[in-house]
């Protein structure tokens, strides 16, 4: 095998050598060696391959600065003066910079990592332990059923995976308040009651809400995760499962030890992508909590909480406020932002790679 | 034909299967295929697949008339295998009863019902179709917005799907800077599901603030794409088409904002395409044109049922979009019988409608393992 460099070394020579046959055949006169379609293909894919690139680069920089503009809005207006919001001088770059803002918009959010780690007052510490610990809950769990799905054959297994594609289909919005008057006296089948001496047992405002479905391969968006799991799951060769079973393991044995290794960046890709979903949740939450903060939460109501802090509960206008909702954002999403930027490999070579590509 | 000649028969054929390993491979691998072309997110095809292994059973049955030699152990290898795969799905099956299907069965119960929470859970009378028939004939927002709903679908996927794949071929090529633009491109996977977008599209509230669409819009507004169209001498022949197209070009950046996922599931299609198609179409002397429509589009088709699905599925969950709020209104003004219903009317309509394209779109569909 030859190593990359002396791959390169290859190309080179290999494009010298056709450039100077060319530069030969062109003295000897081309017809001589082409037919006339040849070389008219061959001028079109020249020009196309001088071409290409520039328009290539307009429109990647274009439709990348739509999705850019923004963040760079946010940025440019969370460390602003609000002064300045109203300067028409100012598109981008504002005159001074200030982090005021961003200091009020994080007392307003709850969002002071320094002042102590109890749980409830403090959004992001919060949020992050709801994410995680679902997150975690929800890749074992929904790993475990892929392989199932993927590997063993069961009467009613097409049945059971419908059930997983429905799970994709229907939006949260139809089971909800259901779920909410479940959780809300929780029964659990009527088990609880019968330990509790008919007290009510009322899960809302707890993380449990969370983690139970995210326990039993339920939670936000599992069914797509199963899916992902399926996919790669059946993707791997028989034969590593075989030997398996022949040196005597069990299959879930087998599963922890074959498997798992094997499906590192698939649980990397669904790990990361559970975490995103659940920070950027608020639907699920705002049902289920009504005093646990969340970031999502905490910004979707935003908008409220400054006025009344802020403004001692004046009414403002959006366009007023609007230097400390884009700090929010900011400040919302950084936390992703930065997880991206160092993970974004991973988002998107794991998809490639991973279950998705025999969807 | 008995549950219990079905069993027998199945077990015979099994204990076959085990003295013929070669056997077992081939079989295993045209049934475990066989899903992976059809099982697309759609009940309707997984249905039709349970009717098919049925019918494979049934033959199964039919061809194993020899008589059982032996008896084997206890529980033969495959069936305790099958117990096994009945355990490694308990966990997901427990939680989906309790957390999907009961509350999926019970918001069902109340769109045929009046409601009204008590202490307890929810109290329910009269039953009948009164919700679903008020949603239809009385409601004064409701059949509007659900067919502007379906009108919106109908004009964005399409045009979702062509961008997705047109992004996705130039992210493919190799260039400079093509990691840089992949993040950028990917970025509102991250940002777009959460609350972040509603206050960058300045939904949240409207307060004389024009959110980042809208003034990313009148940032470039021109008439550029008017002048366009005069120039082509299409301008003004219809005004309905006139609208569309402007709609369209000044609607720009929420079709990007939408197109991550896509782009991501297009990519990975991408990178399946064997080096040796493409080598053999350079040899054919195909162009870049031919290249894309008889060898990239082929490749992707079964990809492109995966993200039709996704992007119907997608702008029907979207919480902002006109139904949903509807439903969600409905349900904060505690009518959550009336809510369900709309919400069942609107999910049964969304089924067919995918059940209708995805039969449609599936004669297209290029599978390579046939």
């Amino acid at each position: 095998m030859a190593t990359k460099k002396e791959e390169k070394e290859f190309e080179k020579e290999r494009k010298k050598y056709l450039k100077e046959r060319m530069k030969r055949m062109k003295e000897e006169g081309l017809e001589k060696y082409f037919t006339p379609e040849q070389i008219r293909y061959n001028r079109n894919k020249r020009i196309i391959g001088a071409v290409w690139p520039i328009f290539r680069f307009l429109i990647l920089f274009g439709l990348g600065f739509v999705i850019m503009y923004p963040l760079l809005f946010m940025v440019s207006t969370a460390f602003r003066p609000n002064a300045e919001m109203n300067d028409p001088s100012i598109v981008w770059i504002p005159k001074s910079f200030t982090l005021d803002n961003i200091k009020q918009t994080a007392t307003v959010m709850k969002f002071d990592i320094f002042s102590g780690f109890a749980a409830k007052d403090n959004t992001i510490i919060n949020t992050i332990y709801l994410n995680v610990i679902s997150s975690v809950l929800q890749v074992l769990t929904c790993s475990i059923t892929g392989y199932g799905f993927a590997r063993f054959k069961f009467k009613g297994r097409n049945v059971l995976f419908a059930i997983v594609l429905l799970m994709i289909i229907v939006p949260p919005q139809i089971t909800t308040i259901p779920l909410y008057l479940q959780f809300a006296y929780f029964k659990l089948f009527g088990i609880i009651p019968l330990y509790s001496g008919g007290e009510q047992l009322s899960l809302i405002n707890s993380g449990l809400t969370m983690y139970l479905p995210a326990l039993f391969a339920n939670g936000i968006k599992a069914g797509l995760f199963i899916y992902i799991f399926r996919q790669f799951f059946r993707g791997l060769p028989k034969e590593l499962e075989d030997a398996a079973y022949l040196d005597g393991c069990g299959p879930f044995e087998t599963y922890i030890k074959i498997m798992v290794p094997n499906a590192k960046t698939s649980f990397l890709t669904v790990f990361l992508f559970s975490i995103v979903w659940y920070w950027n949740d608020y639907y699920v939450s705002s049902s289920f909590f009504t005093e646990n903060n969340t970031v999502a939460l905490m910004l979707k109501n935003l908008d409220a909480n400054l006025q009344q802090q802020l403004f001692q509960g004046q009414t403002v206008s959006v366009r007023q406020i609007i230097v400390w909702l884009e700090s929010g954002c900011l400040l919302s999403i950084a936390p992703l932002l930065i997880m991206y930027i160092f993970l974004q490999r991973y988002f998107i070579e794991g998809v490639e790679r991973s279950g998705l590509t025999g969807m | 034909m008995s549950d219990i000649e079905k069993t027998n028969a199945e077990n015979e054929e099994l204990e076959q299967l085990k003295d013929v390993p070669e056997v077992k491979l081939v079989l295993d691998e045209s049934e475990d295929d066989a899903p992976a072309v059809t099982e697309d997110a759609s009940t309707e095809v997984a249905a039709d697949e349970e009717a098919s292994t049925e019918a494979e059973e049934k033959s199964y049955a039919s061809a194993a008339a020899i008589p059982a030699k032996q008896k084997g152990l206890k529980i033969p290898y495959e069936r305790r295998k099958a117990l096994y795969g009945y355990g490694f799905i308990a966990l997901w099956f427990v939680g989906s009863i309790y957390f999907f299907i009961a509350p999926l069965i019970q918001s069902l119960i109340y769109s045929f019902h009046q409601t009204k929470i008590v202490t307890g859970g929810m109290e329910m009378s009269n039953p009948g179709f009164d919700n679903y028939y008020n949603a239809f004939r009385k409601d004064q927002y409701y059949l509007p917005a659900l067919t502007k709903m379906l009108k919106d679908t109908l004009l964005n996927t399409p045009l979702i799907l062509v961008f997705s794949v047109f992004i996705a071929v130039i992210l493919n090529q190799k260039f400079k800077g093509r990691t840089a633009a992949r993040a950028i491109f990917f970025l509102p996977v991250i940002i777009a599901t959460g609350p972040v977008i509603d206050i960058i599209n300045g939904n949240m509230s409207t307060g004389g603030y024009a959110g980042g669409s809208e003034q990313f819009s009148s940032m470039f507004e021109t008439d550029l794409v008017d002048q366009l169209l005069n120039f082509l001498g299409v301008y003004n022949i219809s005004d309905q088409l006139t609208e569309v197209i402007s709609a369209l070009t000044s609607d720009i950046f929420n079709l990007v904002w939408k197109c991550g996922i896509q782009i991501l599931l297009f990519l990975s299609a991408l990178q399946g395409i064997p080096f040796s198609a493409k080598e053999a179409a350079s040899m054919e002397g195909a162009t870049a044109w031919e290249y894309f429509w008889k060898i990239t589009v082929p490749y992707i088709s079964p990809m492109l049922i995966a993200s039709l699905v996704y992007t119907i599925v997608d702008s029907f969950v979207d919480p902002s979009n006109e139904v949903m709020t509807l439903v969600l209104n409905q349900s904060k003004q505690w009518e959550h019988g009336y809510s369900a219903a709309m919400a069942w009317a609107y999910f049964a309509i969304i089924g067919v409608i995918l059940a209708i394209v995805l039969a449609i779109i599936n004669k297209f569909v290029y599978y390579e393992v046939d």
